[in-house]
């Protein structure tokens, strides 16, 4: 018989001594480290805090969050955006964070939740999200956002010259972008319909690649024939020579109101009426070359009103984007 | 030394088995079916043309990114990733614990119904994958750490709980009916009569959680949740490939550890070092477990998670909210027909993918498996580079596997099929190779002795043994593989995946909860016709 099994039945005591301080050591422990935690600031939740301490510091100065899905190079600039949050934190006298976040769809819901004060929204997901969040007002946008473009691209293979005349990609396979994206789906597919293709015809059905970079890389292998992408982004692809030769520009659309800040009502609540007016002047106020600029590829940022995104609404419920 | 093992028990003359054959031939008809639902027996699904894209993903293989800021990056990244999975793994420890008293058969004792309807009840959690658990999650939670825990500990609380409560049901009943004959309560003749005897398998499985948990914590990085799943989103987002295989090597240098150190413990367990009459602590098994709970602390530290959250006023308002838009689900009529459409596309691509990986890992099993004894240095160089390659396959997020392989195949079910059966591949190959180690290495021996080539004795000798566990392994995979099928639809793959982010996308909730409920129906029946499978092969 072993030993424990005898002391259970009743034999002399020679318990292990560990067992139960060990057990309520390392319980406290536990505690410990939890309640050390309510102090902490998660790393997942505000990962750029600026130079001014934490978000959530119930000092004099109040505290913004702020997130943005870049369309170009977001792995840079994902990566960078602590230069904004302290360029605003600077002129602003606010304690601003910047959230990191991926995807559109949690970017509309983390603004409605009030997790994200100040977002920089694409046209589509900004009337999305000001539909979710009454209150909400768009801030700014760029100056190419007045005046925003998409383009479609073909494969040298299918050997179309660049016309206006969209009629001709509707036999081929062809793939948007990301599903809410404004220039690589919403506004294409708005285009397309004007001139009779059915956006959602297409042999197979149309693609969506997730991002404008991948809608090339398609392009350029032949998976799809055809694609639409964000002006800018091809511009600069093409400017750094990275456009794969087997892919052409066939067409560009007509000007839309695109990408533009969005500010939320919670935040206007805590620091005051005037926060849009400021915002605003911060952001129409910026020197040319200044690195915010630079970041966003602008040369300047302008005011905006609900009232430029109407035509994006409507088309969107037509398209049953927008419910 | 040489190794006495017990003599062999006579072997039944071989006959056919009825059952198994209707299965098998039900297999390869749902197999040609599928086949033929993704036009690979009609035209031309192929992409040439794209070659020099792959070529690009592939090549940048071999040249990471390895600047200083990045790695940096990635480093503080990978911190986030343990966090997630150590304390994922422990919520579902925790939640297993409790559901497995649920769900036990020796709870219910003759009452089938009750415990028929009390596992019905874990089909929900367990039929929605980690990733769409996190989406909805983060309606609820906001930008919270609670969104990365809690959408891998209730999936895996679900698993673990069923599997807790088998282990605990298997065990042999002396202890526990001797207490109760002796008059102890119900509640202690269940805790020292059958706790002590089902303890190792228990704490196996937990550790096995933990090694899963660090894959599902990178997939939940991809859908905006932090880590490293998130750098490599961004980089794959803009088809930064070096900056993507810098992320995947860091990820499976993460896995490596985790299943090196998790197969520690469990051969530890296994195989106690004590002799069975004297019960003494195994100071490198509390060890392990001290540094988990360690481990678990630090992370609930570092996430700086806040039970508070779960229970404030916001959360109750996102939750009405988000319920009161979901409910009633949308049931109208061609979006019903939709849906089915992309159940049928969901359940060809996971048999598709289930049948590839099934293929590649009885190929591979053979290589894979660490041989016994000594073996030549080609055979052991063979053997490494085949588990790298499958650690890869594994490692890769089968999102990516889904973009690559569509530039060199053309648009339909095919590519997230193939892509889903590329990474399963990595899990079923390990799974197959770590069955072929512990099979009885005497037939092929014999083979080998009598002079047969290698390849014979791995074909007469290993592969007949081997087939039943690498099925077995298949079908459970099979119902994993249903789920996994979202994740290459969000990216637009096709099925219920595509179908599902389509109306996310809209926010269109009572649709939603209109895919939602397929994908659990569909996951619950997959789960009965493969354990209808497996008691078949038994």
């Amino acid at each position: 018989m072993s030993r424990r099994r005898a002391v259970r039945s009743g034999g002399p005591l020679e318990l292990p001594s560990t067992t139960r301080r060990g057990f309520l050591g390392g319980g406290a422990a536990v505690l410990a480290a939890a309640l050390a935690a309510c102090g902490r600031t998660s790393p997942v939740s505000s990962s750029v805090s600026s130079s001014g301490g934490t978000a959530s510091s119930p000092g004099a100065r109040g505290s913004l969050s702020i997130g943005a899905i870049p369309d170009q190079d977001p792995q840079v600039l994902q990566r960078l955006y602590g230069t904004v949050a302290d360029s605003m934190s600077t002129a602003l006298d606010l304690d601003v964070a910047y959230q990191p976040v991926t995807d559109y769809g949690a970017a509309v819901s983390l603004f409605r939740t009030g997790d994200l004060d100040l977002v920089w929204f694409g046209g589509l997901t900004g009337v999305q999200a000001r539909l979710q969040t009454p209150g909400a007002e768009p801030i700014a946008q760029r100056d190419i956002d007045a005046d925003f473009h998409s383009v479609f691209v073909v494969n040298t293979a299918t050997g179309l010259a660049p016309s206006d005349d969209l009629t001709p990609l509707a036999p081929l396979r062809f793939s948007y972008g990301s599903e809410t994206s404004t220039s690589g789906r919403l506004m294409p597919a708005w285009f397309l319909q004007q001139q009779g293709v059915d956006p959602q015809g297409f042999p197979g059905g149309p693609g969506f690649s997730g991002s404008h970079d991948a809608t090339l890389a398609l392009v350029a292998a032949g998976t799809y024939q055809a694609g639409v992408l964000n002006e800018q982004v091809w511009t600069s692809r093409a400017a750094d020579g990275s456009v794969d030769p087997a892919v052409v520009r066939y067409a560009r659309t007509p000007g839309y109101h695109d990408y533009h800040w969005l500010l939320g009502p919670g935040a206007t609540d805590r620091l005051g009426e005037d926060l849009g007016d400021r915002l605003t002047g911060y952001f129409t106020g910026l020197p040319a070359g200044n690195d915010v600029l630079e970041l966003f590829g602008a040369a300047s940022f302008v005011a905006t009103e609900a009232g430029n995104y109407d035509q994006i609404e409507e088309i969107g419920r037509q398209l049953g984007l927008v419910s | 030394m040489t190794t006495v093992l017990p003599a062999p028990v006579a072997v039944p003359a071989l006959q056919r088995v009825r059952a198994r054959w209707a299965w098998g031939l039900g297999a390869v008809a749902v197999l040609a079916w599928s086949l033929v639902g993704a036009k690979l027996l009609s035209g031309n699904v192929v992409n040439p043309a794209g070659s020099a894209q792959f070529g690009r993903f592939a090549s940048a293989a071999l040249s990471p990114a390895l600047d200083r800021p990045f790695l940096g990056v990635l480093a503080s990244s990978v911190l986030i990733t343990v966090a997630y999975a150590a304390l994922g793994a422990a919520l579902a420890v925790a939640l297993g614990a409790l559901g497995a008293v649920a769900v036990a058969r020796t709870t219910w004792g003759r009452r089938r119904l009750g415990w028929a309807l009390s596992r019905g009840v874990l089909a929900v959690p367990r039929g929605l994958h980690e990733a769409v658990w996190g989406l909805l999650l983060v309606n609820l939670l906001g930008l919270d750490p609670w969104v990365g825990v809690l959408a891998i500990g209730i999936p895996y609380g679900a698993v673990t709980a069923k599997v807790f409560a088998d282990l605990v049901d298997e065990v042999p009943r002396g202890g526990q009916e001797a207490l109760l004959a002796t008059g102890v309560g119900r509640l202690p003749a269940a805790l020292y009569g059958l706790l002590p005897p089902a303890s190792g398998g228990l704490l196996a499985y937990s550790f096995y959680r933990l090694e899963c948990a660090i894959r599902s914590a990178v997939v939940l990085g991809l859908i905006g949740a932090g880590g490293l799943g998130y750098q490599l989103s961004l980089s794959f987002s803009a088809l930064r490939w070096d900056e993507v295989w810098s992320a995947v090597y860091a990820l499976s240098a993460l896995c490596v550890l985790a299943v090196v150190a998790g197969r520690a413990v469990r051969r530890r367990l296994a195989a106690p070092r004590s002799s069975a009459d004297r019960l003494r602590r195994d100071p490198a098994l509390t060890a392990a477990v001290l540094v988990t709970l360690a481990g678990v602390a630090w992370s609930w530290w570092y996430l700086a998670v806040s039970p508070a959250t779960l229970v404030s006023d916001r959360t109750g308002q996102q939750l009405a909210y988000v319920l009161r838009a979901a409910w009633p689900p949308d049931t109208d009529g061609p979006f019903l027909r939709e849906v089915g459409t992309a159940a049928v596309d969901t359940v060809q691509m996971s048999v598709i993918a289930i049948a590839l990986a099934t293929v590649g890992a009885v190929l591979l099993a053979g290589v894979a498996a660490s041989p016994a004894g000594r073996v030549s240095l080609p055979r052991r160089l063979a053997g490494i580079a085949v588990r790298l390659a499958l650690l890869v396959l594994r490692a890769v997020p089968p999102p990516v596997w889904a973009l690559v392989l569509l530039f060199v195949l053309l648009p339909g079910v095919l590519p997230g099929a193939l892509a889903l059966g590329v990474y399963t591949l990595g899990v079923l190959g390990r799974l197959a190779a770590e069955a072929t180690e512990e099979l009885d290495p005497r037939p092929r021996d014999a083979l080998a002795a009598l002079g047969a080539r290698p390849v014979a004795g791995w074909l007469y000798g290993v592969l007949p043994a081997a087939t039943g566990p690498v099925l077995a392994f298949a079908l459970y995979r099979w119902e994993v593989a249903i789920r996994d099928t979202v994740l290459v639809g969000l990216l637009g793959a096709g099925g219920l995946g595509a179908l599902l982010a389509s109306r996310l996308a809209r926010f269109d909730w009572g649709a939603v909860t209109t895919v939602l409920v397929a994908l659990v129906l569909l996951t619950v029946a997959v789960d009965l016709v493969s354990a209808r499978a497996r008691a078949a092969l038994r």
